[in-house]
């Protein structure tokens, strides 16, 4: 690691994990104190993955959507006009 | 990174520029080939419209590792993604240089020495290495990280899928809600066209759609 990496301090580590903390949806947050490392980073990887998995679900609804606008639909015109600002 | 608007805005009109990139070659592909395509062109948006961070160039180097995935990226990058030793060479991740073999070791031995490591007693314990790689998994580039960077980085990333999450599902309510008016507005029967000719009238040569994605983005790699 550089030097600038090892003079990284505790504090700074703490003040990452409780942005990590904020971050998490209000279901998934332990509410008060202040959550452990591990439960922590399992919730994160939890949240990714489920982000994730709302991305992939929107690709496909979205490929299925498009597949039946036409050119003179509202849709083609609003995608049209958002390319457009 | 704030979630902020100019991010989202960026990341739409990027990813609906690829959106009509893809449906050039994959227009009238298999259901599976289009989602894909949309994917890819979500992700890619995701990753220009944030910029150079860890992750965004971590996210770019996978999905280039992917075969079918490259002339998109090419032509969305352009001159950026054609640096081969970065990006294209499969055996990026093999440390060549001799700071990285330093700097991976030192952190390999401070894994191994719970007490040593800067941070210690915050992040020490089995439990939270196990997890830790997890993490290093499921963030783009995450596993040449030190820990540090790692949470940076993971907070960004996650920031920037929440928001590509949002536009997404905005859009498809939009285009859902109007679609939804058309059709129970409609007597007259509607001839169902293929995004094909849709992408067709609106830029009809691939030249026009070279002209339009001229502005190539700064993603510096």
């Amino acid at each position: 690691m550089s030097s600038r990496r090892s003079r990284v301090s505790e504090e700074e580590i703490n003040e990452l994990i409780s942005k990590l903390q904020s971050l998490l949806p209000e279901a998934r947050r332990r509410g008060g104190g202040r959550a452990s490392a591990a439960k922590l980073l399992k919730e994160t990887c939890n949240y990714i993955r489920s982000l994730n998995r709302e991305v992939d679900d929107l690709s496909g609804r979205l490929s299925a959507l498009m597949a039946t606008m036409d050119n003179n639909s509202a849709e083609a015109e609003i995608i049209r006009s958002l390319l457009r600002s | 990174m704030q979630a902020t608007k100019s991010f989202e805005q960026a990341f739409l009109k990027q990813m609906l520029l690829g959106i009509q990139l893809s449906a050039v070659s994959h227009g009238s592909g298999s259901l599976q080939e289009r989602k894909s395509a949309i994917k890819l062109s979500a992700d890619v948006a995701m990753a220009v419209a944030r910029g150079s961070k860890k992750w965004t160039r971590g996210l770019i180097a996978s999905l280039s590792k992917e075969e079918q995935n490259r002339s998109f990226l090419q032509f969305v990058l352009g001159k950026e993604f054609e640096r081969p030793a970065k990006i294209c060479h499969s055996s990026w991740k093999i440390p060549r240089s001799k700071n990285i073999v330093r700097r991976s070791l030192r952190f390999l031995s401070k894994r191994k020495s719970n007490i040593r490591a800067p941070n210690s007693s915050v992040l020490a314990g089995t439990l939270v290495e196990k997890r830790t790689q997890v993490l290093k998994r499921l963030v783009p580039g995450g596993q040449s990280m030190d820990a540090f960077s790692l949470l940076d980085e993971t907070l960004d990333y996650a920031a920037c899928l929440r928001a590509q999450v949002d536009v997404m599902q905005k859009l498809m309510t939009t285009l859902e809600a109007s679609k939804h008016r058309a059709d129970s507005d409609a007597q007259r029967p509607k001839e169902k066209f293929h995004l094909l000719p849709m992408v067709g009238s609106w830029y009809s040569t691939r030249k026009g759609l070279r002209k339009r994605l001229s502005k190539r983005p700064k993603l510096t790699l």
